[in-house]
């Protein structure tokens, strides 16, 4: 087994793809947490959200024929970010208007991303597991041979993006106020629920396009668990990257990283594929125990606020 | 004037109910004297309609029903008049019962208008009958009548509240259930042609309350209601070990993993050491829990030393478990860097398995203690007996007071064991249920859960720190070392849940394989919310789930709905829960309950002053 130039280039753009759906949502666990309230819900609802692309488009395709159809994946990607905004929609007004404790709450959104998928697939296709191919993927952009989804591409737009979003605008500056100091952003006219409405739905929002983007830009099809703790693994780097988007860049990177490798090491006679599939989880549990420097949370953040 | 708002308010809530009840009556069938395997029936209905499908044999009768409807109706109509009366609480308490009375009428009229058909068949002709929803309806009435005559007689409020520890997951289950009915009438079309809305109405809510009838099934079939005690075992461990966790304020969501650890650790004693059995099956257990609770205490330690968080420290260590299970019994030779590893544990042939548990060290089917060679066995009645006794006739401390315990219920299952049965075949329906030792082992469980968590210092200073930490800290509780303790505790607990599976047989082997069910790991949340973290609570809670898995089957069977129907529930149940179940705050916060509670002790006070 030689490591040549072949194996880093690969392992570069497995890199990349790898990283995209846990920046996605990272960035959106981010925004999330700013406002003040955990999101632990991300990893299901990257399944709700991956669960609707491929179904949107599939039934689309067997409404319309196969051919292609180039704005059909786009339909899949809106709707897998609708539902994924839906679910955190869910999410918010339970933790948020009925005061739930947040990470409960999000785990019965976890827990329902296990059982709901099952029944819809059943509905559609009699089997519980995965749903039928798709035809119409996400376009790959690029030269050839490098190519790349443009999700891909928006993933790594959203880090400056969400960067002057956060710190440059006003509704950044509200969004920060209200998960540092909600009492505070009440006493000056800032609406407390609706910044955090706004950062829960936008967190869902990333995590469906993160969906979409495993189901019909990585793969073409759902497959039941495909998050894989991706959901989960996004809010360690979220909490690695000090909840800001440079940071959140190279430590979804980092884990990008360690699956990329993990993959590219599967098949090969270097170290067995069931233990290197561990690796980004073990990596995960080192770095939350402190092979990073101090991270200080939004002072707020999982505590419900009461007017 | 707080009164008469009261009374508009009691009278306007019955009327709603009777409205709703009068729809269903009309809407819905009251009884199915008939049904195919496929969930179609012959609704039977008092306004004078059935629907057919499948056929009805000639000699049953329907005039029951207007025996029971008419009396039903002036029922109806009396609770609507009585509660605009003065002083209605005593009459409307009178009307539930009167109702439940009518309901038992139903039940009976029904059963002995089946009985009467099957009478002289040599096989029963009616198999498949069931009550519908329009007379479950009448019960439901008759309970929501019984509730708001409490509510609305003095301090019914605060006993609400005060029991909001029950309150709230029966009401999350009750949303929870009408949700997946709206859930099952979508995804699943009507089994029969409708011609008008009120057939199809009729088709649809006939399918949900059988779907319910389904699930609900095992509480009145003997092999399933053992299946539902096999389901329900791995589920009290696992909910106690997340229980434990919420009491001392930490929430486990590792019990998965805890739980494969559990199982690999139980496999490696159960297979590879010698010894009889008194010595390897404790063993074999005592590793399950060790091992369980050692990879529980990691995030425990994390936490306590680096400050990272348990939750998604004990998600990423479910996933480490489950490859660390692969890699243990998928395959036996792996190459590191060029060099070979082999491994001994994998047994061979295609399917990831270990080889088998020896016989020593396997936990004892449920027909074994019950019933050793054939003949009723006395040692476990005689134990449970013994044992109680010990424990509530000493007046010593706790300690003492479970030592003899303990001992005398020792002594029981010896003396037992010796006394004679008289023999007995259970029939291969029910030897055929894998319900092992391990369900004592469960118990056990809850027990323990029980005296530490209540009624030791250990469990005080757990729960003070899981209500007020800096609190528990300032009192002198060292939270890092309690910290480690909780979370080794709660994995032990999962770990133990592993020996049902590898050593108890629960699935259909004496092996670790790769169709462990480690998911009952997450089902532990589930169990512990509704349960509200006490002992009593989760025993039932994994009980009633076990149920409803087990009927899940059946669903899965005769209507072609996922069985995952249940997973559903669960996580609704888990998110209403978690929401209070939408009720007012008195509900969920305990400084508002006890104001209300104030506040209507007040009340009370004051109306006694007042009529003498």
């Amino acid at each position: 087994m030689n490591l040549d130039a072949a194996f880093w280039i690969a392992l570069f753009f497995s890199t990349l793809r790898q990283t995209t759906p846990l920046l996605l949502t990272a960035l959106g666990g981010m925004f999330s947490e700013r406002s003040g309230v955990v999101n632990i819900a991300l990893e299901g609802i990257i399944l709700f959200g991956a669960l609707t692309a491929a179904v949107v488009v599939e039934r689309v395709e067997h409404t319309l024929g196969p051919g292609p159809h180039p704005w059909l994946p786009w339909l899949g990607v809106l709707s897998a970010m609708l539902v994924g905004g839906l679910v955190a929609l869910v999410h918010a007004v339970v933790s948020i208007k009925y005061r739930a404790d947040q990470i409960i709450s999000a785990t019965a959104i976890n827990l329902l991303a296990l059982g709901a998928p099952s029944l819809v697939l059943t509905y559609f296709y009699g089997n519980a597991t995965n749903s039928k191919e798709v035809a119409n993927r996400l376009p790959l952009w690029g030269p050839e041979g490098f190519a790349l989804s443009p999700l891909v591409y928006l993933a790594f737009l959203l880090v400056p993006l969400s960067w002057w979003v956060l710190f440059k605008t006003p509704f950044g500056l509200r969004l920060r106020a209200v998960g540092e100091h909600p009492e505070a952003a009440d006493t000056l006219g800032i609406n407390v629920y609706r910044m955090r409405y706004i950062g829960v739905v936008l967190s869902g929002i990333l995590a469906g396009l993160a969906g979409a983007y495993l189901a019909i830009g990585f793969l073409n099809q759902f497959v039941r668990g495909m998050s894989a703790g991706m959901g989960f693994i996004s809010l360690a780097a979220m909490i690695f990257g000090k909840w800001h988007p440079l940071g959140i860049l190279f430590s979804t990177l980092l884990f990008g990283f360690a699956s990329a490798l993990a993959i590219q090491l599967q098949g090969t006679e270097i170290l067995p594929a069931v233990l290197v599939q561990a690796f980004p989880y073990v990596v995960t549990v080192l770095v939350l125990a402190g092979f990073m420097g101090k991270s200080r949370p939004p002072a707020a953040v999982g505590r419900p606020y009461e007017k | 004037m707080g009164v008469w708002k009261d009374r508009k308010r009691l009278g306007i809530l019955v009327a709603l109910g009777g409205g709703v009840l009068l729809l269903l009556w009309y809407l819905a069938p009251w009884a199915v004297p008939h049904r195919l395997f496929g969930g179609e029936g012959v609704l039977l209905s008092p306004f004078g309609h059935h629907l057919p499908q499948g056929t009805l044999p000639p000699g049953y009768r329907d005039g029951w029903l207007s025996w029971v409807f008419y009396p039903s109706l002036v029922w109806l109509a009396l609770t609507l008049v009585l509660a605009w009366t003065p002083k209605p609480a005593r009459k409307l308490y009178l009307m539930g019962i009167l109702g439940l009375g009518l309901f038992l009428l139903t039940y009976l009229l029904f059963q002995a208008s089946v009985a009467q058909v099957n009478a002289g068949a040599e096989r029963p002709i009616l198999r498949r009958y069931t009550l519908g929803l329009g007379s479950y309806a009448t019960l439901a009435y008759s309970l929501y009548l019984l509730l708001l005559a409490r509510l609305f007689s003095p301090g019914g409020l605060a006993f609400l509240v005060r029991r909001r520890g029950v309150v709230v997951p029966l009401f999350s289950l009750l949303l929870a259930s009408l949700l997946g009915g709206v859930i099952v009438a979508v995804m699943k079309a009507n089994p029969g042609e409708a011609k008008t809305l009120r057939e199809a109405a009729m088709l649809k809510l006939d399918l949900i309350t059988y779907t319910y009838q389904l699930l609900y099934s095992p509480l009145v079939n003997p092999s399933g209601f053992l299946q539902s005690l096999l389901l329900a075992t791995p589920l009290i461990l696992t909910g106690l070990a997340v229980a434990l966790g919420f009491r001392g304020g930490l929430f486990n969501i590792g019990a998965p993993g805890q739980l494969i650890l559990g199982g690999i650790a139980a496999m490696l004693v159960g297979v590879y050491l010698p010894g009889p059995r008194w010595l390897v099956l404790p063993l074999a257990i005592l590793a399950a829990a060790l091992a369980g609770g050692l990879w529980g205490a990691l995030p425990g330690w994390l936490k306590a030393r680096f400050g990272a968080h348990e939750v998604i420290n004990t998600i990423m260590l479910n996933y480490i478990a489950a490859s660390l299970f692969l890699f243990l019994i998928s395959s036996n030779e792996y190459k590191f860097f060029g060099y070979t590893l082999y491994l001994p544990f994998k047994y061979p042939g295609y399917e990831a398995r270990s080889y088998e548990i020896r016989p020593e060290a396997r936990i004892p089917h449920w027909t074994e203690l019950v019933a050793p060679g054939g003949e009723l066995s006395f040692a476990l009645p005689l134990a449970l007996l013994l044992g109680l006794l010990g424990y509530f006739l000493t007046r010593k401390s706790l300690g003492h007071r479970v030592l003899l315990g303990l001992l005398a219920g020792m002594v029981g299952y010896l003396v037992g064991g010796f006394l004679p049965g008289p023999a007995v075949n259970f029939g291969p329906d029910l030897t055929s249920v894998r319900l092992n030792g391990a369900f004592l082992l469960a118990l056990l469980a809850l027990l323990f859960f029980h005296f530490y968590v209540f009624r030791t210092v250990g469990g005080y200073e757990l729960r003070a720190m899981g209500l007020a930490p800096k609190a528990a800290e300032y009192g002198g509780v060292l939270s890092g070392r309690k910290m480690v303790l909780t979370m080794f505790l709660a994995g032990a607990l999962a770990g133990l849940a592993a020996t049902h599976y590898v050593l108890g047989g629960g699935i259909d082997e004496y092996r670790l394989k790769q169709s462990l069910p480690y998911s009952v790991g997450f089902d532990g949340i589930a169990v512990a919310l509704m349960g509200q973290n006490t002992p009593l609570g989760v025993g039932l809670a994994a009980w009633l789930f076990g149920i409803l898995l087990t009927g899940g089957l059946q669903v899965n069977l005769q209507l072609g709905i996922s069985r995952e129907l249940v997973a559903v529930l669960q996580a609704l149940i888990v998110l209403f829960i978690a929401a209070g179940g939408f009720l007012p705050r008195y509900f969920t916060d305990p400084l508002r309950a006890a104001e209300v509670e104030l506040r209507e002790e007040s009340r009370k006070r004051g109306e006694r002053e007042e009529t003498p």
